[in-house]
């Protein structure tokens, strides 16, 4: 391989994004489910205002369901796997049939779960499935420039939810390095005014949290460059 | 031996479906993707049936291949009146646009899928020739590799032909017509119903799949564009869709999923295109009536596998002879494909028999008819155990320096006990097709 056109790389960026999506806010929904089983019924609320999507749900059972399953909810966790798969399936070429099958399973275990009374329990294992994804992307994808690009849509995706998510500013720091490590390996066209913005403050440690509505505006644009 | 692999048959199809061996399909204009069945009992050749295979369709396909050389060129066989003028210039497969085109080392059809059915008596008869883009090399190719984890031992007692080299095979294929740069699948997209094949076999050959917006045409080449802005050059490219959409500037002016200007770079010697545009006329089903002739004009040879007996309703004498015994013969609609405008004329009452008739009678051209070939059954596994079902073999051969066959194949069943039709889009399985190699 090595030979990535525009619209791979968009692919390879999104897989990255969408894969590091359905990770992240996964994980976070665990802690909310555990919080709604007897602490706070209402725990859903917040969540849907700290991750910035319009809670359409009214009850935590609806919400249980519907944002975990729903085909038809675009912010299910249902839906950004799908995105990932839909992603994933066109680079078979490039990440192999072996890395393509963990999201391949990912997604059948999400279906097949739909009915669960313990989503915590059964949908472990799609955490498990894309731990081994990004260990198979290490092994498998030969083309150290497409595992970057992926990787470039992981961490900045990551920065994203972790800004929003209230993350340790160390935490945040963190995972900004990884990103510009993977970004200064590609070639991708993106805005040097963004990552400067970026950079001061992420730099400013805790005492940037007040500007945090200015950093996610920045990685939204960071790859808008005409 | 069959019982390692009966016992195993959820856990290969639970692999399958773990590698998303799917294809799609249309209903009601929504796109569905769905697993291909497979049937874990394997069709098995003996290598001395092999080898009589093997010379017969690389016969064959020689002969095709003369013959699109010659329909694009001299067109000595219409001269010498061995096919009528009006059957290749009629099929809805010949193209205009491809006159005076000679491909990269002069192939054609550099990747034929020979569909044929072994008949009670042993005999093996062709059904049809695919020659613009046939499917499923892909299906029992990775069947097998996931048959051997599941199953080892059977592949330890029985002596195997391994298949996994069809994409060593098709790299082979494509290096060898490869004008200067690298090899791409060409694919419609992720929504076609072969897409699992468009993606698997890139990944296998090494080639780059790439979707009509990578490619463009500059100074008379074809290049692939890089995301950083460099573009590369293509020599070759398998491409995955038909004739009509390759080049809105030659073909169908609006098609989307075209490379504009391709037919041009091809022309002029710039890429090799896999399989050449224009190969319908030679498999159109009327002209498959005239292979065993083409055989005998072209290579001199006798035909060494039969055609099933064919009537073709253009020819008076054997339209009143399709019309006297209609009731017994398949009726085949030389514009369908798929399994689709097939007609068994035992299926059908007096009044459609009629109708059927008339049809016939109005657009001969469009119609052949077949003595249905009382083919084999093979086993498959349904509920735990055997049961005889109706299947074919789909053989493929790759013409490069020399036209090889695979040895193996895409055995398609149907899983209705009631039916002929195999195809997968009508709801058939699928088997491996084992060739012994002692």
């Amino acid at each position: 391989m090595g030979i990535i056109s525009v619209e791979r790389a968009d692919h390879l960026y999104w897989m990255g994004r969408y894969i590091e999506r359905v990770f992240t806010t996964l994980c976070t929904f665990f802690d909310f489910y555990d919080q709604m089983i007897d602490v706070d019924f209402d725990a859903y609320k917040r969540y849907c205002e700290t991750i910035a999507i319009p809670d359409v749900y009214g009850s935590r059972e609806v919400f249980n369901q519907k944002y975990l399953y729903d085909k038809n909810d675009p912010n299910s966790v249902y839906s950004n796997l799908e995105r990932a798969y839909g992603n994933a399936i066109v680079m078979r070429d490039e990440i192999s049939s072996h890395t393509l099958a963990y999201v391949q399973l990912a997604l059948d275990c999400l279906e097949s779960a739909a009915d669960s009374k313990a989503p915590h329990y059964d949908l472990q294992q799609v955490i498990d499935y894309i731990h081994a994804f990004w260990g198979c992307v290490d092994d498998r994808v030969e083309d150290e420039e497409a595992r970057n690009i992926m990787k470039c849509g992981k961490y900045l995706e990551r920065l994203d939810l972790y800004l929003r998510l209230g993350y340790p500013s160390g935490a945040v720091e963190k995972e900004y390095s990884k990103f510009l490590n993977r970004l200064r390996k590609v070639q991708l066209n993106y805005s040097k005014e963004m990552e400067d913005r970026l950079t001061e403050i992420i730099g400013l440690g805790d005492g940037g949290r007040a500007r945090y509505d200015e950093a996610l505006d920045a990685i939204w644009k960071f790859f808008e460059v005409s | 031996m069959i019982l390692d692999l009966v016992d195993h048959k959820e856990s290969i199809n639970r692999l399958l479906a773990r590698y998303g061996v799917k294809f799609g399909i249309y209903k009601n204009n929504q796109f569905h993707e769905q697993l291909f069945p497979f049937d874990p009992i394997p069709r098995i050749i003996s290598r001395e049936e092999y080898e009589y295979l093997d010379r017969g369709l690389s016969q064959r396909v020689l002969a095709l291949n003369a013959f699109l050389k010659d329909v694009y060129s001299e067109k000595k066989i219409v001269k010498d009146g061995v096919i009528p003028a009006d059957f290749i210039f009629s099929s809805k497969g010949y193209l205009p646009q491809c006159e005076g085109i000679c491909p990269p080392k002069g192939i054609y059809s550099h990747i034929s899928g020979i569909d044929l059915v072994q008949g009670k008596d042993g005999c093996w008869y062709i059904l049809e020739d695919n020659l613009r883009i046939p499917s499923g090399a892909s299906y029992p190719m990775i069947a097998r590799d996931l048959t051997r984890r599941a199953a080892p031992e059977a592949f330890v007692r029985n002596h195997v032909a391994d298949n996994r080299n069809y994409a060593v095979m098709l790299k082979e294929t494509m290096d060898y017509v490869n004008t200067g740069g690298i090899n791409v699948v060409l694919t419609p997209g992720r929504y076609n119903a072969a897409f699992f094949e468009h993606s698997y076999l890139a990944e296998r050959s090494g080639a780059i799949l790439c979707m009509p917006r990578d490619l463009f045409v500059e100074d008379n080449k074809l290049f692939y564009r890089r995301y950083e802005g460099r573009k590369q050059q293509v020599g070759a490219v398998y491409r995955r869709l038909s004739d009509e959409y390759l080049d809105p500037l030659c073909f169908l002016p609006e098609s989307l999923i075209g490379v504009p200007g391709i037919m041009d770079v091809y022309a002029c010697g710039n890429v090799a295109v896999i399989n050449a545009p224009g190969n319908g006329v030679a498999d159109d089903k009327g002209i498959y009536y005239f292979v065993p002739h083409m055989i005998k004009y072209y290579l001199n040879e006798e035909p060494i596998l039969r055609n099933a007996p064919t009537y073709l309703a253009f020819y008076e004498k054997d339209r009143k002879f399709i019309l006297e015994y209609l009731s017994r013969l398949v009726v085949k609609d030389v514009s369908e494909a798929g399994g689709y405008g097939v007609v068994f004329g035992s299926n059908l009452t007096r009044e459609q028999l009629k109708a059927l008739a008339d049809v016939i009678e109005n657009e001969p051209r469009r119609f052949i008819a077949q003595e249905v070939i009382d083919f084999i059954d093979l086993d498959i596994v349904e509920d735990g155990g055997p049961v005889p079902r109706k299947a074919d073999l789909r053989a493929f051969v790759l013409a490069g320096e020399t036209a090889r066959v695979w040895p193996s194949g895409l055995t398609r069943f149907s899983r209705n006990p009631d039916s002929f039709v195999v195809n997968s889009s009508q709801g058939g399985g699928f088997k491996d097709t084992w060739v012994l190699s002692r």
